[in-house]
């Protein structure tokens, strides 16, 4: 009950401006695949274009090795998860999520069995008389997944279905769409731009900018091993560092460190630099901390570059006197280049 | 301060409804002429109209030409608001104008017009005649009053009934139309009280088969008299009735 979409050179263009440039992208049959990027980076559009929303200007859209690229959005095997949900009011629970069934003319009571056991997947079994509007924002948004997932469809896309959550909630839900994307098995291609909800989603992150992919791949791999230094920025914070080839290693502001020769920036996690370590980053003095709860977020100026701000994240305790003199030392560095694709 | 804001309203209220009121006292009049002084109540002229035959069908008439006209202006005006809330085409805004642009058009103009265009087309003057004239009038307005109840939310449901694999009809009929419904009814309903109160186009556009306001103009024609008053008195109930169930029904429930 799911397939693999494949994403062939897809550009699209809106009246003078390019969103997507020729982008490829394979989606496996049950992968849970998040499209992150800030606005504007054409994330929305790809997926408008997977529902069939969007014609792309040039590219091909196959689902199950089928091309859709010219299929209207009642014909595909695709759902879509709405920003606001699109609910009908008028409709009650159980006869909104039986609504794809009742389009493909299956008979009420076949319908109603397929509703109740898609709102009782989702917690609201109870509820199935209601009418939307007597919901919390959390439980209209089960209601909506629940409506898309009735129709058994091959992809189930989602436009940024937490965006109106609040914090705790989105957290729930974020759990509650992963446990339930394993137990029905159908990709999910979910569409954020916030990088917390895609590590803890995803199994593969679909880092978009500018109408481009910049990286594709696992949580960890776009965190700790970023392609670009725009996807490198956008996952987390980074202490950014100049960095020339010289000889065995390179040179920094902050001495020669033993790196693997290469032009471009040195990039550190706040959490990867602190008192001990694999990579020595040589002495330096602490400025000014605060406490996190989780970590002290501490900031740091070499002696050897003293106008330089390096932030690290030391452990709940480890925190150095203000003014003292510390060893700094950092763990998994990545040097990228400018133009690093 | 206060007194005064109570005497502007009542003053207000007075100038608005004194007509009406006159009419309605006089329909009661027990004599010959609709005119002061007042001769004592009767409900003659009442029986006099209701068992007028012309009078009666004309009525018939006005709400027959009134329902029709109405129910073909709503479907029209719903197919269009519809069609434009979901695509964006580069003369959506021309469009829009093009199809309210008939209101701000005199009844009379528009009446000349159709007159003569039947003229060409070889429509004689009749009911028919004068329900396509109500149609021209009114789809306007239904167009514009659903037009404008339509929000994002709508189309975002229109767009989710599609994805979940409804054809264009079923997105009308099983989200469009129920969602709209508020709007639909009080678009129907003003359509409806235009069309029966309507003089001009149905003058020009009717010969033997007449409607209510076109019947009136004649029995006026032949002088004053309590009778025109009783029927002008129906007529304003009727009107005044569909405005109160509107009120009571849709809006009361939109405010709430």
């Amino acid at each position: 009950m799911t397939a693999d979409v494949s994403l062939q050179g897809i550009e699209h263009r809106f009246a003078g401006f390019t969103a997507l440039h020729r982008v490829d992208l394979k989606i496996a049959a049950g992968e849970f695949v998040v499209l992150l990027g800030p606005s504007g980076c054409g994330k929305t559009t790809l997926l408008s274009i997977i529902g069939g929303f969007l014609t792309p200007s040039e590219g091909q859209v196959l689902i199950g090795a089928r091309d859709m690229t010219q299929v209207p959005p009642k014909d595909r095997p695709t759902t879509t998860m709405f920003q606001d949900y699109a609910l009908f009011p008028h409709m009650s629970l159980r006869d909104n999520v039986g609504f794809g069934l009742r389009m493909r003319g299956a008979g009420r009571a076949v319908r109603n069995d397929k509703a109740d056991a898609m709102l009782e997947m989702v917690g609201l079994a109870a509820q199935a008389g209601r009418r939307p509007h007597e919901l919390s924002g959390g439980q209209r948004q089960r209601v909506a997944l629940a409506r898309a997932l009735a129709v058994e469809p091959d992809v189930l896309l989602l436009d940024e279905p937490l965006g109106a959550l609040d914090l705790k909630l989105r957290r729930q839900m974020q759990d509650e769409l992963k446990a339930i994307q394993r137990r029905v098995g159908t990709a999910f291609v979910h569409v954020t731009h916030d990088q917390e909800e895609a590590m803890a989603i995803a199994d593969r992150i679909v880092v978009m900018n500018q109408g481009r992919v910049e990286q594709a791949g696992s949580p960890e791999d776009v965190y700790l091993r970023p392609a670009t230094l725009f996807s490198a920025g956008f996952m987390g914070e980074m202490n950014r560092i100049p960095a020339t080839p010289d000889g065995d290693g390179v040179t920094t502001p902050l001495g020669h460190l033993p790196l693997p020769p290469q032009r471009g920036t040195l990039c550190l996690r706040p959490e990867n630099v602190g008192l001990r370590g694999d990579l020595r980053l040589g002495p330096a003095r602490m400025i000014e901390a605060s406490f996190f709860g989780a970590h002290h977020r501490c900031h740091f100026a070499p002696l050897a570059a003293p106008d330089m701000i390096l932030t690290a994240n030391l452990p709940q305790g480890a925190v150095p006197e203000r003014g003292a003199e510390v060893q700094l030392f950092a763990t998994d560095p990545v040097i990228l280049s400018e133009t690093a694709q | 301060m206060r007194v005064l804001a109570w005497a502007y309203l009542l003053a207000m209220f007075g100038f608005i409804l004194l007509p009406v009121v006159v009419l309605i006292v006089f329909s009661f009049q027990d004599s010959r002429l609709p005119v002061p002084p007042f001769d004592g109540p009767t409900l003659r002229w009442y029986a006099e109209i209701i068992a007028d035959r012309a009078l009666m069908e004309a009525l018939m008439n006005s709400l027959l030409v009134a329902l029709i006209s109405s129910a073909v202006a709503l479907v029209l005006g719903f197919l269009a608001a519809s069609g434009l809330a979901r695509v964006l085409l580069p003369g959506s805004a021309l469009i829009r104008g093009v199809l309210i642009a008939p209101m701000t058009v005199s009844y009379l103009i528009i009446a000349l017009g159709l007159l003569q265009m039947f003229n060409a087309v070889g429509l004689r003057p009749s009911l028919v005649a004068t329900g396509i004239g109500h149609v021209v009038i009114n789809l306007p307005l239904c167009f514009a009053i659903i037009y404008a109840s339509m929000g994002e939310h709508q189309k975002n449901a229109m767009r989710a009934a599609r994805d979940l694999g409804a054809a264009e009809w079923q997105v009308l009929w099983h989200v469009s139309a129920p969602m709209l419904l508020p709007s639909l009814a009080a678009a129907f309903f003003l359509a409806f009280t235009f069309s029966w109160d309507e003089f001009i186009i149905a003058f020009l556009l009717t010969r033997f088969d007449v409607t209510l306001p076109v019947e009136i103009w004649s029995m006026l024609r032949s002088g004053l008299s309590p009778a025109t008053n009783a029927v002008g008195s129906i007529v304003f109930l009727v009107s005044v009735a569909i405005v109160l169930v509107l009120e009571l029904t849709l809006f009361r429930r939109r405010g709430a």
